[in-house]
């Protein structure tokens, strides 16, 4: 049984409880303890800034030249916050209700409530350090509506949110390097977790420029390494993005959480030839004014002008006339492949549906819709040479985020001591389904105003530092890690890194993406050991291990696809219920709709490591929801 | 439907910071027009991996035009010839069947060549480090609304903040000046009323540290501007002029 | 102290000095360019004007003295600048392309400035430093003129004319970029004012250029006429 270690008390005084009985260390004392952060995303770059603030001793690492480039920029719609200035009846409770019905009933609701409870913080925060969030004319704070919710709780920053929190916690983070108070190592890769006798102490890192690898000791490490859609190659993250770091602590004993839990976002631009690196998300905010549509006749291959009215199908507003076009996530991603799947969708590779502005051009005019969607039309057309002023949009969903990752209890502390995972890359706010504008409050939130409290309790009954770099088990994984890469530079194969990456990807989006049945769940697990095997043999990664050289980087970020694949997978092919982004097909309500099976599958899987190729062990973590009553959702 | 091309590229190739380096000379063929120009080089890089040459190095990461990572001198131009864009939301229509394309390393003296076309942008970073905040500790902020900002300050501020610090200023700059990327930051953070406190330290500490990085000096020629995929207006140079000014000679 | 020490030697307060000394520079352009226009008043005007100045001597020396630091800082900094920015850059590109952003005054900045440093010491030869009664002051009547003469004599001469005007245009080319940017320079940027700058800057250059250059035109005219 896992111990999530939920503090006692009513819902709402749980986190307040929590926070005046855990331990402190004393100020005098906390320079000596040393903290190592890896990643600088929103989750990352906040924990480092805050930890440093508060004096511990802290070192980063981040993969890219500068921390200021971790994906968390890329997000586009907002953050949620409870702060109801609108006056529309927001409230912590609602917040906090909300997403966990977003999450179908799959996220630990005592995390899910603190979340909400420091929602508010965290945008004052961010508007202190500066942050150009949207204001209406007088000069207060603006709020938008986001992804179908009903009060205006999104606070945004154009469609460039992310990016304008991470130049804040970027900020936050140099100012604390400025003073020479962190020491940060930019274009470093961690790849190993070092574990002395149970407990976290440090990591094993490769300098991608020089290619040296060395070890770095601490009294926590905190990993804040974003999620795992580049598993299935294809998908709107940074290309960097990689799933290595949670990996190989999950070989050293920390347990995954969860890991089918993917969410495919359903604008996306579509793929448009094999050659295709990644896939480029529109925000959802287009679905608030375009209409969904694909040709009542199948392989129809006429221009979307010359269909008529009457020949189209607008698939969603038909099946859900209450929600229309403004359905959750998962909903119009598996609407949107099931039209194509019967072979209604348009476009070159028949795998896009029609996103049309016309209807609200012709009622808004023009100049309205410029307003509100002009970057993205614009974005929208430097890609695709198509402007959606003139012609539908062309979409299809794509991964966008992943909901599992690493095992965290109540302290965001994994299964083993001293590791700690924030943000993306743990696994326990957002359920089987990520509600719009809750994955930057989440990163802020675990990074801001949770960490900071948590890991004190937990250096405070441990004794500070005097960890020796040079203990054997560091020395061991150093070498480990030298001789893996000289065997990947020795195989000297026929294809290249991308070649399998882009098998593997196609076999997880086509067994594993918008829905999932056990025959191609099966199917997938004989598949990847296949793959895996031929990487060993076959795999030409050229150049040295003494200088940049990125295609050896991507062999050992594709190398742990290949083996979190299999996980994956397993989790996956366990989880007999559909709940959220995970769609079994065996389990449907009569009109096609997901169906949850709480009475089996109320609970988190947790997954134990126990080889490669090897059934991990599954362990569980019960859920239980005294505030949101279960309910079955719909949209109808 | 589909359109290919081909095209002579000219790549620079560099082992490391120490080597002279020189062009390469790449033929590449059945070039699909609605390709990326980074998947143009990843379809090049695939076929020299192959052939067993090492593929041509080159940053790049969120591939959507915001992390301010990729960036290349493409036919003399910063992020190729496309207004407004950067090199990995540049399109392979934009060029010509038989075209020769030129590739370069942004240059400068505060941008040092790591290899091929990948450069060092630390500089960037310890120019923010020296200035580029509001030190407001976690947990220390007001109410959020307790500040009301005026609407066109806070715009001009976003204006500002939209740079994604990948140099291009610096690398179509005559003079290798870094002037457009400190002034969006000092723009950006001078221009709201948190960041007044410390608006006359940060502008004399971030540009004492731009020039110690070794930056060239602005000569008004707004090359910058015109390169800058976010198209940051230099009018945040002319306000960091001032500012900077006003900072020495107050008292 | 070292507060202004290190404004000095900043890459903004470099270019700041340049700015005031340029439009110090200006300033003696406009003065400059009224006293020479007294030459359509004829010779007694002119030569009077002449006189009054280097009566004004030698308490006149320091003016002239403190032009010429002006002058000197204008340069010097500039030098040293463009020194910076070429070891700003130690790899040139192999193609650069400018942007049309770039304004042909902007673009031939190094050329005008180097052809005025020119143009300053021949001018200064030319009709300074020169007997203003000897026979270069000897007009077609056979009688001297003084100044007037000698720069009527000076321009009757096409070549020595043309000269004089490419001098003038080259003035007015780096007149118009410098005007916008000791704006810049100085941070007076706004929507509103900046393009009316660049007005003002383009027509004092085109007013200046065209003033100076019409003297020369008007005696080679009346010249060739007689």
């Amino acid at each position: 049984m896992l111990d999530s270690k939920i503090p006692e008390g009513p819902m709402k005084d749980k986190w307040t409880n929590h926070k005046s009985k855990i331990k402190l260390v004393n100020p005098a004392n906390k320079r000596k303890y040393h903290v190592i952060v890896v990643g600088t995303g929103l989750a990352g770059s906040a924990a480092a800034a805050t930890l440093s603030e508060l004096g511990y001793n802290v070192k980063v690492f981040c993969i890219q030249d500068s921390p200021r480039r971790a994906h968390s920029i890329a997000a586009q719609g907002g953050i949620n916050a409870a702060k109801n200035y609108p006056n529309d009846g927001d409230s912590i409770h609602r917040l906090f209700y909300d997403t966990v019905k977003g999450g179908d009933y799959r996220s630990r609701e005592a995390n899910v409530h603190r979340l909400a409870e420091v929602s508010n913080n965290i945008i004052d925060q961010c508007v202190a350090q500066g942050v150009p969030f949207a204001r209406e004319y007088a000069g207060y704070l603006d709020n938008r509506s986001f992804g179908g919710a009903q009060v205006s709780r999104t606070f945004y920053a154009r469609g460039q949110t992310g990016q304008q929190l991470l130049l804040g916690a970027y900020s936050a983070l140099m100012k604390e390097v400025g003073k020479g108070a962190i020491d940060l190592h930019t274009r470093c890769e961690v790849l190993d977790i070092v574990v002395v006798k149970g407990v976290a102490r440090g990591i094993v890192v490769r300098n991608l420029l020089t290619g040296e690898v060395t070890s770095h000791s601490a009294d926590a490490v905190i990993l804040a390494t974003g999620g795992y859609s580049n598993a299935f190659y294809l998908s709107t993250n940074a290309k960097a993005c990689n799933v290595t770091a949670s990996w190989r602590a999950h070989k050293r004993g920390a347990l995954l959480a969860n890991p089918c839990y993917t969410q495919i976002h359903p604008t996306c631009i579509p793929v448009h030839g094999d050659y295709q690196s990644k896939l480029t998300l529109m925000s959802e905010s287009l679905r608030n004014d375009g209409r969904v549509w694909v040709p009542k006749q199948a392989k129809d291959d006429r221009s979307p002008k010359d269909i008529p009215e009457n020949e189209r199908d607008y698939y969603l507003e038909r099946k859900y006339p209450s929600f229309g076009n403004l359905v959750p996530r998962d909903l119009a991603s598996r609407n949107a492949k099931y039209v194509c799947d019967d072979g209604f969708g348009v476009g070159a590779t028949g795998e896009a549906v029609y996103l049309d502005f016309a209807d609200a051009i012709n009622r808004l005019g023009k100049d309205v819709i410029k307003a509100r969607y002009g970057n993205l039309f614009e974005m929208y057309d430097r890609i695709t040479n198509s402007s959606p002023y003139q012609d539908p949009m062309m979409i299809y969903p794509a991964l966008h985020y992943t909901m599992g990752g690493l095992w965290v209890d109540y302290n965001l502390m994994s299964n083993l001591p001293g590791l700690f995972v924030l943000g993306e890359a743990n696994f326990s706010d957002h359920g089987a389904n990520r509600l719009g504008a809750s994955a930057l409050m989440q990163g802020l939130a675990d990074g801001y105003f949770i960490i900071p409290y948590t890991i004190g309790d937990y250096l405070a009954q441990n004794p500070s530092g005097q960890i020796d770099a040079n203990l054997p088990e560091f020395k061991e994984s150093e070498q480990k890690i030298k001789d893996k890469t000289q065997k990947i530079l020795k195989i000297e194969g026929k294809k290249t890194v991308d070649d399998f990456h882009r098998e593997l990807g196609k076999l997880l989006w086509n067994n594993c993406g918008m829905s999932r049945n056990e025959k191609g769940l099966k199917e997938a697990l004989e598949k990847i050991p296949e793959i895996r095997d031929e990487f060993s043999k076959n795999v030409n990664v050229p150049g040295s291990d003494a200088d940049l050289n990125q295609a050896l980087e991507r062999a050992g970020r594709v190398s742990d696809f290949l083996e979190f694949g299999e996980t994956l997978i397993y989790d996956a092919l366990h989880r007999k219920e559909s709940c959220g982004g995970h769609f079994r097909e065996e389990s449907q309500t009569e009109e096609g709709e997901a169906l949850r099976d709480d009475d089996n599958f109320a609970y988190v899987a947790a997954w134990q490591y126990q080889g490669v190729g090897k059934i991990p062990n599954l362990i569980k973590e019960p859920l239980t929801f005294e505030e949101v009553p279960l309910s079955q959702r719909s949209y109808k | 439907m589909k359109n290919t091309i081909e095209l002579t590229l000219k790549v620079w190739r560099q082992k490391i910071s120490e080597d002279k380096g020189k062009f390469e000379t790449y033929e590449v063929k059945d070039i699909d027009t609605s390709m990326s120009f980074l998947e143009m080089l990843d379809v090049l890089n695939e076929k020299l991996t192959l052939e067993g040459d090492e593929p041509i190095a080159f940053d790049h990461d969120c591939r959507e035009g915001v992390c301010g990572m990729c960036g290349a001198i493409v036919n003399g131009e910063a992020h190729g010839p496309q207004k407004a864009t950067t090199l990995c939301q540049l399109h392979m229509r934009k060029f010509k069947n038989k075209d020769t394309v030129v590739i370069e390393p942004w240059r400068a003296k505060g941008f040092p060549v790591i290899k091929d076309l990948v450069v060092d942008r630390g500089s960037f970073d310890r120019i923010i480090a020296a200035g580029g905040y509001i030190s407001v500790k976690t947990g220390s902020a007001p109410e959020a609304n307790n500040q009301p900002i005026k609407h066109e300050n806070a715009e001009l501020a976003f204006d500002a903040a939209a740079c994604i610090g990948c140099g291009a200023c610096v690398a179509a700059c005559p003079n290798a000046s870094a002037m457009l990327f400190t002034s969006a930051k000092i723009s950006h953070l001078n221009l709201l009323p948190q960041g007044q406190l410390e608006a006359k330290e940060r502008v004399v500490q971030m540009v004492e540290k731009m020039d110690e990085e070794g930056f060239g000096n602005c000569s008004n020629e707004y090359e910058c501007e015109a390169a800058c995929p976010k198209e940051i207006s230099v009018s945040n140079i002319a306000r960091m002029n001032r500012e900077y000014r006003d900072a020495k000679f107050s008292v | 102290m070292s507060n202004l020490l290190s404004y000095f030697k900043s890459s903004i307060g470099k270019k700041q000095i340049v700015a005031v000394t340029g439009l110090m520079l200006i300033l003696f352009i406009v003065g400059h360019l009224a006293g020479n226009l007294i030459f359509y008043l004829g010779p007694e005007a002119f030569n009077k004007y002449a006189k009054k100045l280097s009566d004004l001597r030698p308490g006149f020396y320091v003016v002239e003295f403190g032009l010429l630091v002006v002058f000197v800082v204008h340069m010097t900094l500039t030098a040293s600048i463009v020194l910076e920015n070429i070891k700003s850059r130690t790899v040139n590109y192999n193609v650069k392309k400018s942007s049309n952003q770039r304004s042909l005054s902007t673009r031939l900045m190094p050329f005008t400035g180097t052809i005025l440093i020119a143009f300053v010491v021949w001018h200064l030869l030319d009709f300074t430093f020169t007997d203003k009664h000897g026979d270069a002051s000897v007009l077609q009547d056979g009688m001297s003129y003084g100044l007037y003469g000698v720069v009527y004599n000076a321009f009757t001469d096409p070549i020595h004319s043309g000269l004089y005007i490419i001098a003038m245009f080259s003035l007015g080319f780096h007149l118009n970029h410098g005007i916008q940017s000791f704006a810049q320079t100085f941070g007076f940027s706004s929507p509103t004012y900046t393009p009316l700058i660049k007005n003002i800057s383009q027509w004092t250059a085109i007013v200046i250029t065209l003033s100076f250059s019409s003297i020369p035109v008007y005696v080679l005219i009346q010249f060739l006429s007689s």
